[in-house]
Formats: structure tokens, sequence, C-alpha cells
């Protein structure tokens, strides 16, 4: 089992309170799969979290967190 | 709710009407008249002008698309199901040589019904569970 987890909401208060709506447009989503990755309802492509990594400049790494029982 | 949303209503709600209508009909008029009630089924065909200028994004792909795989399973089910549940009834039970030139529309017609049932109702309920992108 693994999971997913992200800072996208807190990452979008500090880049100046960006709106879900923003963001969406900006990684070409729409705001309910914004709203849906915020509340951990999805897990996003590869390429989504890159480009929403992107969005706030920073690496995927910073914004999406991954958790697993594998050991590494 | 968006464009997927509003389709898989009308496919729930048509297909929910079809069934009542079904029902309500085949007591009076017999399965062959009753099975005019899957006329009702048509109204999905205004599916596409609901949303028409909403891009869906990759989330809903993937919500569709495993909805539609679901609704494929249950209606393949259903057909597989309705033939052998013929069968049964005609030849096994029965005993008669021939079955009616019926049987198999309204098993078509059932299968239908499935697949907008089923596919409309797992779109509703993905969108309210958490959902993995296809190539996470």
């Amino acid at each position: 089992m693994y999971e997913i987890t992200n800072c996208i909401r807190r990452l979008r208060f500090e880049h100046g309170e960006m709106t879900q709506e923003e963001l969406a447009r900006r990684t070409g989503c729409t705001r309910q799969t914004i709203i849906a990755l915020e509340a951990g309802k999805y897990t996003p492509s590869l390429a989504l979290a890159f480009r929403i990594a992107r969005a706030f400049d920073r690496g995927v790494e910073d914004v999406f967190e991954f958790k697993s029982d594998h050991p590494q | 709710m968006n464009a997927e949303q509003k389709r898989a209503w009308l496919g729930v709600g048509s297909g929910v009407a079809c069934v009542v209508a079904y029902l309500v009909i085949l007591p009076f008029l017999g399965s062959q008249v009753a099975g005019a009630a899957f006329a009702i089924l048509g109204l999905n065909g205004f599916a596409p002008l609901i949303g028409r200028g909403e891009k869906p994004d990759e989330r809903d792909m993937s919500i569709v698309r495993n909805a539609t795989l679901a609704g494929a399973v249950a209606s393949y089910m259903t057909f597989i199901l309705g033939c052998m549940g013929t069968w049964f009834i005609v030849f096994a039970w029965h005993r008669e040589p021939q079955v009616s030139v019926h049987s198999l529309p309204m098993i078509t017609f059932w299968a239908v019904l499935v697949v907008y049932l089923v596919r409309s109702a797992v779109i509703l309920v993905l969108y309210n569970r958490h959902v993995e992108a296809d190539n996470v």
C-alpha cells in the first residue's frame, strides 16, 4: 500500500493566495480536480504532478510526498 | 457539478424512468408492448449537448474510462446471463423446442439499460471517491 499526500493548499497561499481556478488554469486541469487533489481524493498523473510543481517553482517532491509500506 | 456528472444524472434518470415505465406497462399490456419503455433510453442521445464547451481533464477521463469499463462488464454479464436464463427457462424447464423471437431484443434492451445505469452510477460514485490517474 502507498499514499501520496501533497501540500498544494499551503503552497497556493504562499504564492499570493493563488486561487484554485488560477492553479487549474496554469496546470491545464479543472478546478474540481484541484479541489480533489487538496482533499486527497485524487492521485495525479506524473505529468500533472510536474505541471503543479512548476506552477509553484518547486520540485515534485516539494509538493508531493510518497509514503509506502514497502521498504526502500 | 461538471458536464460528466450532468450526463451521468441523465443516464441514471432515463434508466430509472425506463425501468419504472416498463414495470407500469408490463401487467396491463405484456412484456412485448412494455419493451417500448426502452425508447426512453433514447434521451441519452442528448447527452453530448450537455456542457459542450467544457473540456474534460485527466481525472474526468480516468473516471469515465473506469465507469465505461464497469458498464461494459455489467452489460456483458447481463447479456450472457439473459441468454443462459432464456435457454434454461425455455429448453430445460418448459421443454419447448423454440424461443420467442422477442427474447433476443429484450435481452439486448436490458443489456443496454445496464450499460447506462451502471456507467452513470459509477461516474457519480467515483466523483466522490478517491481516484488515481491511469498512469500514476
